[in-house]
């Protein structure tokens, strides 16, 4: 149901705007209607140190990785909000102050955090090679030979080794192969190796040249890391590489507990800031006339005598409000209010992929909590199926945080009911394990048997359902004084009603006399409906009857889903009841549950939305956004 | 033999719109998608795209279910 609005008009002392906003803040119900910039101040300092503010408290939250907004309650704002009461000038400075100073010491926690993993990895790496020569750097340091690193590509390896092989000092009494230059190599990748060439000291002014020679690059352990000789180095990294991890684990504890303490109170802080944020902008940019100032917005008419009391309680004779009902010409202005059932609500969700509803439209909300359960139930068709539907429900009920999950397993429940309920009418539990079992019956029809009946009754709710859209469309039409949407309407619902009363005849339900008169209500509608939207609309009408035998899909995929249950239970049949026969009875019955849910509830919708809303929505509305403290709580949404 | 045709027609008559459906439905698909993200006010609009294809295999599938009823 769409909620009568009322234009209102709020006009007090400049010097209580600010409480006349705080009020109306408080009372949640007025959707301002857009300021006029024109009457808009120089934005104040304080409005700046506010956007400041709110940008320091996000900065700070995101590097708490504070993330648990769903467990902020009411109470615990509440409570908060006594500590911060207002952001005066004062406020605003001590504020801001303890929050850089706050800042500047998570910022150095986190620095050292992050220099310590850097410094962790590098070790990482630094140890790797190291342990690769450690023995070989051992042997060779205890013969009194000098050990040089040197990074080369896998490319140069081959050539390099030749050369230094050709490699022999004059006088020096040894071989490279005897022992007197030698080398050890590690592969570091598939392009890079490291080689330890071990010497004596006279031989490496040399094998200098020829390292350069060959791209090479000389490679010591990091200077950081350095203390004495190359073993006592990788010991010393080795200690290192032990002890980081501890204060690692240290910064992490201590991050963690000031993220535990102070991520709600950060938050709580961002969400007041953000409130008077909002209130400031208001403030700011209410109409201002002398001594006085205006703040306009529709309300909902059912709210009027709660914000009028709301106002006099607060400020009595200081305060005036106008209100009217909205003109003719500004339709298109008034926001969307709506009110449903509270256990429709969910069906809400459905409106969410349409363009906003106009206020002066039909909220279809109620029908599709009405037709869409019963269209998917239709489809679902099998008792143990919907018990299972509704299983689910509740588990996602049980653990959902958000409102679209609560809402989904709302709807879940009502699509169980009606699984169930279609599920006793055709006789399906799992398939046809009722019957086999405990030799249940259907209470119509059995629909993998008997075909047609359930086909030609899909097409009847089609009828039904495409004809309720067209005469919302025309009712809207009437209501809306607009003669082409009537006409149209008008001519769509003859034609179909001609055709139906044709196909009657010719079954011979009807007389055959009466057969002339579904051709003159067949010629009217063409007419009206010709007057109505032109020739073009013809193609519309062709439409909806290709809208009602699109129905047809209610009947065809209850049908799949009936002969796949069946099916599922053949195999216990076949392969007797074996372990394997019943796992691959159940595999089957899963996949046909899952495909059940989505094809279902998928096609359900559609039939909604092409067949049914098509005739009678219209979108193009404004939505109704009241100006409220944790307006749609949105930073839950984050 | 006219038993294997019937069922014959029927098959093509489930097939050969399921396989243009499929092919209506990969190209609206992809492209639908490319809008959404650059617009997602055309979800809507999208969706009753995606899902006009789909009324040619439930009336191939009607079709086939009577040519059963009727001849098989």
């Amino acid at each position: 149901m769409i909620l009568d609005m009322l234009r209102i008009a709020v006009w007090g002392l400049s010097s209580d705007r600010s409480r006349i906003v705080k009020v109306l803040h408080d009372l949640g119900v007025v959707h301002l209607v857009q300021m006029d910039m024109k009457h808009q101040n120089k934005e104040p300092s304080s409005l700046k140190s506010l956007h400041k503010m709110r940008n320091l408290l996000l900065g700070l939250i995101e590097a708490l990785e504070w993330n648990s907004w769903d467990n902020l309650t009411d109470e615990y704002l509440e409570e908060q909000r006594k500590f911060i009461p207002d952001f005066s000038d004062g406020v605003l400075k001590a504020l801001q102050e303890s929050l850089e100073e706050f800042n500047e010491r998570l910022n150095k926690l986190k620095n050292r955090q992050i220099e310590l993993k850097t410094q962790m990895e590098k070790l990482r790496r630094v140890l790797k090679i190291a342990h690769h020569f450690d023995s070989f750097w051992r042997s060779e340091h205890d013969k009194g030979n000098v050990v040089g690193f040197w990074w080369i590509y896998e490319t140069n390896v081959s050539r390099l080794l030749s050369r230094l092989k050709a490699l022999e000092p004059q006088g020096a009494g040894s071989s490279f192969e005897t022992g007197g230059l030698r080398y050890h190599i590690a592969k570091l990748s598939e392009s890079e190796s490291m080689i330890a060439l071990a010497g004596p000291p006279e031989w490496f002014s040399d094998v200098e040249e020829m390292m350069q020679e060959e791209n090479a690059v000389r490679w010591t352990p990091p200077e950081e890391f350095v203390v004495g000789d190359f073993l006592a180095s990788v010991k010393h990294m080795e200690e290192l590489y032990e002890e980081i991890p501890r204060e690692l684990s240290k910064i992490e504890a201590e991050l963690k507990e000031t993220r535990d303490a102070w991520g709600p109170k950060l938050a709580a802080i961002y969400i007041f800031v953000e409130e008077r944020l909002e209130e400031a902008i208001v403030e700011r940019s209410a109409k201002t006339e002398g001594y006085m100032f205006c703040i306009e917005g529709w309300i909902p008419e059912v709210e009027l005598k709660r914000t009028i009391s709301a106002l006099k309680n607060h400020f009595g004779s200081r305060v005036l409000l106008m209100w009217r009902r909205p003109k003719d010409t500004e339709w298109h202005e008034v926001p969307t209010a709506l009110l449903n059932p509270p256990m429709f609500r969910s069906f809400e969700l459905f409106l969410k992929l349409m363009p906003p509803l106009r206020y002066t439209g039909i909220d279809p909300t109620l029908l599709i909590g009405i037709f869409f359960p019963f269209f998917s139930g239709c489809m679902v068709g099998d008792v143990g199926y919907g018990v299972l539907i509704a299983f689910a429900a509740y588990f996602i009920k049980k653990r959902a945080k958000s409102k679209l999950w609560a809402d989904v397993s709302n709807i879940m429940f009502f699509v169980a009911f009606w699984s169930v309920a279609w599920g006793v009418l055709f006789g399906e539990y799992f398939g046809d394990v009722g019957k086999r079992l405990f030799h249940l019956e259907p209470l119509w029809v059995e629909r993998s048997h008997v075909v047609m009946p359930v086909m030609i009754f899909a097409v009847s709710v089609g009828l039904g359902h495409v004809v309720f859209g067209l005469v919302l469309g025309f009712i809207q039409g009437l209501k809306g004084k607009r003669k082409h949407v009537w006409l149209e309407k008008l001519g769509n619902l003859l034609i179909l009603l001609a055709l139906v009363g044709a196909l009657v005849t010719l079954k011979g339900w009807l007389p055959r006399e009466v057969f002339v008169s579904w051709g003159i209500v067949l010629f009217i509608g063409v007419v009206l409906l010709i007057v109505g939207g032109g020739i073009g609309a013809l193609a519309e009408s062709i439409g909806a009857i290709g809208n009602v035998l699109s129905y047809v899909r209610i009947a065809a995929i209850g049908l799949s889903s009936a002969i796949l249950a069946a099916v599922a239970t053949k195999f216990l049949d076949v392969l007797g009841m074996s372990i394997f026969g019943l796992l691959l009875a159940l595999a089957l019955h899963l996949l046909n549950f899952v495909l059940a849910i989505a094809g279902s509830s998928l096609h359900s919708a559609r039939l909604h939305y092409v067949e049914f809303l098509g005739k009678f929505y219209e979108g193009g509305g404004k939505p109704y956004k009241p100006f409220s403290r944790r307006r749609l709580k949105k930073w839950k949404k984050r | 033999m006219e038993k294997a045709l019937i069922a014959l027609a029927a098959a093509l008559a489930v097939g050969l719109p399921a396989l243009a459906t499929a092919y209506a439905q990969a190209k609206i698909g992809s492209s639908g998608a490319g809008t959404i993200a650059e617009k997602p006010e055309t979800g809507r609009i999208i969706i009753i795209l995606e899902a006009i294809p789909e009324t040619m295999v439930i009336l191939g599938f009607v079709v086939a279910i009577m040519l059963i009823l009727q001849f098989a």
